[in-house]
């Protein structure tokens, strides 16, 4: 009834290739927007700025980069959190060397080179599919958590063997360090997944995520079609592997604090997998219903028993979240396999329907 | 039918060849899998303009020839002549890149993608704006997508697919399937279109309709078409030579009716036992 694209239409190519060519989706984008920009820092308190909206905005950045190159391109990756460290400790190194560069020039330029070591794993795509370029991905992941032991460079010789994050000012705000209050941090983190955001919507929609998803669906009649699988699978990788860098990065500098290398150890991994295939592979939307899904629901779990009465100790409420998040992953699998996105997507053509069963 | 479309608008990019000229030369081609002879000793011309039929029994060698010519397979003897460059060996996207389009006798659609990002998926090789400029999808990168898109339109209407435009294909019936698969290829402009059995399957009136629709792509944007079919209404009807395969040799070549007259086709066809095959 209200959600309906009748008597729109597009007399333009350029008005039907719009991102959200339904003037109710536009409203419906603007408004979010707007909630995130201009209510959520002058309503949440410190603890949902922190823990919640923050962490989660970085993880659906990450899940955006996995998508790209699982969902998008079809190359199955087990090394996101070897990635994200790449990006992070590139954006430390990189903060100790050129402490007067804005912080933000450096988390961008941290995706850099985590983009180009995506594109050396990235490699053997070109010759192995599946499982088998997963197992070369974890090689990736074991490769790069043991740089981050190893090799004391990366983290300053610190005696602690962790990277901590020093205190840097952004047009006069401190934004990162202990100092730093959660609004700066959070604008900060928004400001750059919406960019990335939208730069990686551009690029799905035009030429190159064109050639991303010939080359998942069918990659012999893709390069049939002049994609070279080269260029195709790399370049999925470069951007995935600069995404999540940039991920890995924030995650650090306006989240942890402080990190140790089994911050980005195999679980973040698959926890990235996780929202990535909850949301719904090839979805942007779907990155973001997944992180959410699988970052929130385990702090409402926690928080949820004791603030209705029910006491329960701190750790048995950590077994009991892991439980019910796998049979609920296990369960949505089976259930919807395309995930939330599909949900969401099912829903919007329901009510675009409404109040009629079918158009 | 296809109103809108402007002949000289979809023909493909001009090859400098006069019609009838040769086109595609195979002299000599061998093609073995380990002990399988799939390919023996194969010659014959394509030439420009015309339609193309080439048939044989079931494992005759027909696609395996498809293969060779469009770089998926590169023979063990022989050489393929193709607007008079001759090569041994081509990687697919350089044989796309030549002007070689093709469809495939299982469909091999892009199922995760629309109707019209498939066709355009077609036009790959004419679309080039760098990396940056996709990033911001506006400017030189917008007009590019937007011209393509026009020509994609174009193809829409010309096989009568508008109303399926939007729909991601693995949704689509098998008979319409393939048409938006000759669409994807037809969108390269190639001038040689290969078609692998593009009727198989269909009904009597979708076969009435592809045929319409192959004879169509010819006469009006002159592209010359290879064409693999098993329906032999169809092959002697539209194609103005035909090449016969049995067993990866070639018994046959000529004009339908000379086709039709040959004692080798009319033994293959009728299931004449082959007691040269383990020769040669
Ligand atoms: N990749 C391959 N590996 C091994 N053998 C193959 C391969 N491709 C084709 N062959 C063999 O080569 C021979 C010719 O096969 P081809 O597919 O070219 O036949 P066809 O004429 O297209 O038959 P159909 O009418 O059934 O499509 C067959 O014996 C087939 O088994
Ligand atoms: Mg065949």
């Amino acid at each position: 009834m209200f959600y309906r694209e009748a008597g729109q239409f597009k007399t333009t190519y350029a008005a039907d290739q719009q991102v959200f060519p339904i003037l109710q989706d536009r409203i419906g984008v603007a408004v979010i927007l707007f909630i995130a920009i201009a209510v959520v820092p002058f309503v949440a308190n410190d603890f949902f700025m922190s823990a919640i909206a923050i962490p989660f905005l970085i993880l659906a950045l990450a899940t955006i980069g996995l998508n790209v190159l699982t969902g998008y391109a079809g190359q199955l990756s087990l090394g996101t959190g070897g990635f994200m460290g790449v990006g992070a400790y590139a954006c430390y190194k990189l903060a100790t060397i050129f402490p007067d560069v804005p912080i933000v020039a450096h988390i961008l330029l941290s995706g850099i080179f985590a983009a180009a070591a995506g594109v050396v794993f990235g490699l053997p795509s070109l010759r192995i599919k599946g499982l088998y370029l997963a197992v070369t991905t974890l090689a990736a992941q074991f490769f790069f958590e043991w740089c981050f032991i190893r090799i004391p460079w990366l983290y300053n010789y610190n005696a602690s063997g962790a990277i901590e994050v020093p205190g840097l000012t952004l047009l006069g705000v401190t934004v990162t360090g202990p100092a730093a209050g959660s609004i700066p941090r959070y604008y900060v983190v928004l400001a750059i997944v919406i960019l990335l955001t939208v730069l990686v919507k551009n690029l799905l929609r035009g030429r190159i995520g064109r050639q991303w998803m010939m080359i998942r669906d069918m990659d012999i009649a893709a390069e049939l079609m002049g994609v070279r699988p080269l260029y195709a699978k790399l370049s999925a990788f470069a951007v995935s592997s600069y995404l999540c860098g940039v991920a890995g990065a924030m995650f650090v500098f306006f989240y942890l604090g402080a990190a140790e290398p089994s911050a980005f150890s195999i679980t973040l991994s698959f926890q990235v997998l996780f929202m990535a295939i909850l949301g719904g592979l090839g979805s942007l939307v779907g990155c973001f219903f997944g992180a959410a899904f699988i970052w929130i629901l385990p702090i409402l779990l926690r928080a949820g028993p004791p603030m209705i009465g029910i006491p329960i100790a701190a750790e048995t409420a950590t077994h009991v979240t892991s439980m019910i998040i796998g049979a609920l992953i296990v369960a949505f699998l089976i259930l919807e396999p395309h995930g939330l996105a599909r949900l969401w997507q099912i829903g919007k053509e329901k009510l675009r329907v409404w109040p009629f069963p079918y158009a | 039918m296809n109103r809108a479309v402007d002949p000289r608008d979809l023909a493909m990019d001009g090859d400098g060849l006069a019609k009838g000229e040769v086109l595609l030369e195979v002299k000599n081609v061998s093609l073995r899998f380990g002990g399988v002879k799939a390919i023996t000793d194969i010659s014959f011309d394509i030439r420009k303009g015309e339609i193309r039929a080439i048939i044989g029994p079931n494992g005759a060698g027909k696609t395996s020839m498809l293969n060779v010519i469009n770089g998926f397979y590169t023979p063990q003897e022989g050489t393929i002549t193709f607007r008079g460059e001759e090569r041994k060996k081509i990687a697919p996207y350089q044989a796309a890149a030549s002007g070689i389009a093709r469809t495939f006798q299982n469909v091999a659609l892009f199922k995760g993608m629309t109707t019209l990002d498939n066709i355009m998926a077609g036009r790959t090789l004419a679309m080039h704006r760098n990396f940056l400029w996709q990033l911001l999808y506006f400017g030189p990168a917008l007009n590019e997508e937007i011209a393509n898109r026009r020509k994609v339109e174009e193809i829409i209407d010309f096989l009568e697919i508008q109303h399926i435009r939007k729909v991601p294909v693995g949704r689509l019936p098998y008979g319409l399937q393939k048409r938006v698969e000759l669409g994807r290829a037809l969108a390269a402009q190639p001038s040689l279109l290969l078609l692998d059995e593009p009727m198989a399957g269909m009904n009597l009136e979708e076969k009435e309709d592809m045929s319409r629709f192959i004879l169509d792509v010819n006469s009006q944007f002159g592209t010359t078409i290879a064409l693999i079919e098993h329906d032999m209404g169809v092959v002697m009807d539209i194609s103005d030579r035909v090449v016969v395969l049995d067993y990866g040799r070639k018994i046959g070549d000529g004009t339908p009716d000379e086709v039709k007259a040959n004692q080798d086709v009319i033994d293959a066809y009728l299931g004449v036992s082959h007691q040269d095959e383990g020769e040669g």
